[in-house]
């Protein structure tokens, strides 16, 4: 089975500039266009939170499709499932807004439309090739790869590092 | 065991046998199932349904879902696949020497492992006159569930005895039915094992303004009946209320008894060491019946809560299929839910009053929040969230990991925590 990407994120990258969470907000809502986004009576929500954190850090948080989830696990209403390709949906039918899955995600990524009383979460962006937030980001803070391919580009740059300090 | 041969020609044999088909007892055959494939699993359930999410069954109540859709089979973590389950299989005794469990309709069932997760059944006050009337509910069960669903459709006013979630529940499915719903609770405020009488207003008042008639301070003494059952219930102020349908909701006590001669440790539950087993070889134990530890106030602790149930299941099965995990415990208290469109989280330490710690209360419009830390300030043990309930999980992980937080104290005490305080 081919290897899944992941969503990874260098938060020294991150400029706080929020340009995930628009675009997460806009493919997320029924027209996928800023403009019919804004008008929308409902307004679109965000599955990406660009935090930020003493003394000057800003921390984009996205749905880590945790191995383990314990969201999957704590569901009382049988909502949270793991799709072939790995990731874990919320299946908004089912899910009958009790919290529990905000009660247990250790990264605070589920989100809650108290409205409508059903949790949300991160997609992955099915119709997509690239997820929307790391399609927008401008700095390389939200990175699409599969694990093998960023632990090589990691090991490319720090044994590029080394190189240049032994060189000096 | 006296009446009974082990040798009996009905009896069967599983490597591993669960008793009981619900969130611990599932949760465990398909975390068994997952390590080890071959092997046969045995469920035993003396439900006549096959295994459902019970927590949903207030919506059968309200006909807002079907029997259909609260299906376990297929979802989230219930995807394994040959498992067997018994339904209307209700265990009577265990042999540990012979390694047998006996069921009560006959026949018996040899195991390599046993898991015991029976879990719990609704306690029913013995001192409330004519309780026996038909009428009376206690909603434990799917069963339960069709059956008051069915009644709700002959009565205009109903009366829930006691203001715990379960019975909160159960009021709002019967006020989309459209009935006057009262609740009558001994203690001076709803949810008093969630949070103390000045945290629950909030929630008081939504339930209020939803049309919830409640009574607290009032216990019923009797219920009368004609020949169509429940006729009204009796307070002990001497008042009657005038209803065709009553349901209790007095807490849970845990089905061992099916244990009393097997020589496994009971203490109110079935005593599960850290690792899950229980006092015999080759059994285990998770759920609602078994007595685990709060990792906070390490006291010993039973739960009725389906996540938990889970978690502990899981645990049991991997302890189970040879891979041996630690239970981390869990807190006494560790409720999320909404009711009358009111979020709210409850965790660890809430009650506080006679208590020694820190607290720090806010309320703003349309939210509350309660944040308990230790005598010294030093770590959160427990909080109340209403409304505003987001990151929830965090704080979950902040006190079950009895992390020192005075670098985050502050945006605790605001309710500004957010997962960018965790990296480093």
């Amino acid at each position: 089975m081919a290897q899944p990407k992941e969503i990874f994120v260098k938060s020294e990258r991150c400029l706080g500039c929020m340009s995930c969470m628009i675009a997460c907000s806009v493919e997320h809502s029924p027209g996928k266009t800023l403009f019919s986004a804004i008008a929308e009576p409902v307004v679109p929500k965000s599955r990406v939170y660009v935090e930020w954190a003493p003394p000057a850090k800003k921390i984009p948080l996205v749905c880590r499709q945790c191995e383990d989830a314990p969201c999957m696990f704590a569901c009382i209403s049988g909502a949270i499932s793991r799709n072939d390709d790995g990731t874990v949906v919320t299946d908004a039918d089912k899910c009958i807004g009790c919290w529990t899955c905000v009660m247990v995600c250790p990264y605070g990524v589920i989100g809650r439309d108290i409205d409508a009383g059903k949790a949300y979460r991160c997609d992955r962006c099915p119709d997509r090739d690239i997820p929307a937030c790391v399609h927008a980001c401008p700095t390389g803070a939200l990175l699409y790869e599969t694990v093998p391919d960023y632990s090589k580009s990691m090991r490319q740059k720090a044994s590029e590092e080394l190189a240049r300090a032994e060189g000096e | 065991m006296p009446g009974r041969k082990v040798n009996d020609v009905d009896q069967r044999t599983a490597k591993y046998v669960i008793i009981g088909g619900s969130a611990a007892g599932m949760t465990a055959a398909h975390t068994i199932r997952a390590r080890d494939p071959g092997s046969s699993i045995t469920v035993l359930s003396d439900e006549p349904d096959m295994p459902y999410y019970r927590p949903l069954i207030p919506y059968v109540v309200s006909g807002k879902k079907s029997v259909r859709e609260m299906a376990l089979h297929g979802c989230g973590p219930y995807t394994g696949t040959d498992i067997r389950v018994e339904t209307d299989s209700r265990v009577t005794s265990v042999d540990t020497e012979a390694k047998t469990v006996f069921v009560e309709n006959g026949g018996s069932v040899r195991y390599g492992k046993v898991l015991f997760a029976t879990g719990s059944r609704p306690f029913i006050p013995p001192d409330i006159e004519g309780i026996e009337t038909p009428g009376v509910f206690a909603l434990r069960k799917l069963l339960d569930a069709r059956e008051m669903h069915k009644r709700a459709a002959q009565t205009s006013h109903a009366v829930l005895l006691g203001g715990g979630l379960l019975n909160l529940k159960a009021a709002f499915a019967l006020l989309e039915r459209g009935l006057e719903v009262t609740l009558v609770v001994y203690s001076p405020e709803v949810l008093s094992q969630l949070m103390e009488p000045r945290d629950a207003a909030p929630v008081r008042e939504a339930l209020d303004d939803a049309g919830l008639k409640i009574r607290t301070g009032a216990a019923a003494v009797a219920v009368e009946s004609d020949s169509d059952g429940v006729a009204g219930v009796l307070l002990d102020d001497g008042s009657e209320i005038a209803c065709r349908m009553v349901c209790i909701g007095k807490g849970v006590r845990p089905n061992v008894e099916f244990l009393e001669t097997s020589g496994i440790v009971l203490d109110s539950g079935i005593v599960a060491d850290a690792c899950t087993a229980c006092s015999r070889p080759d059994t285990f134990t998770a759920g609602d019946v078994a007595v685990t530890h709060d990792p906070i106030s390490e006291d010993r602790v039973m739960t009725a809560l389906w996540t938990n149930a889970v978690e502990m299941g899981r645990c049991a099965g991997l302890n189970m299929a040879g891979v041996q995990t630690a239970y981390a415990g869990t807190f006494g208290i560790l409720n999320a839910t909404q009711i009358a469109r009111l979020p709210f989280v409850s965790m660890g330490v809430v009650h506080t009053s006679g208590l020694d710690c820190e607290v720090h209360r806010h309320r703003s419009r349309g939210s509350y929040r309660k944040m308990v830390f230790s005598p010294d300030g030093a770590r959160l043990v427990g909080m109340v969230l209403i409304g505003d309930i987001r990151n929830a999980g965090l704080y979950r992980h902040v006190i079950r990991e009895r992390m020192e937080v005075s670098h985050i104290k502050r945006q605790i005490i605001d309710h500004s925590l957010h997962g960018g305080h965790f990296f480093r």
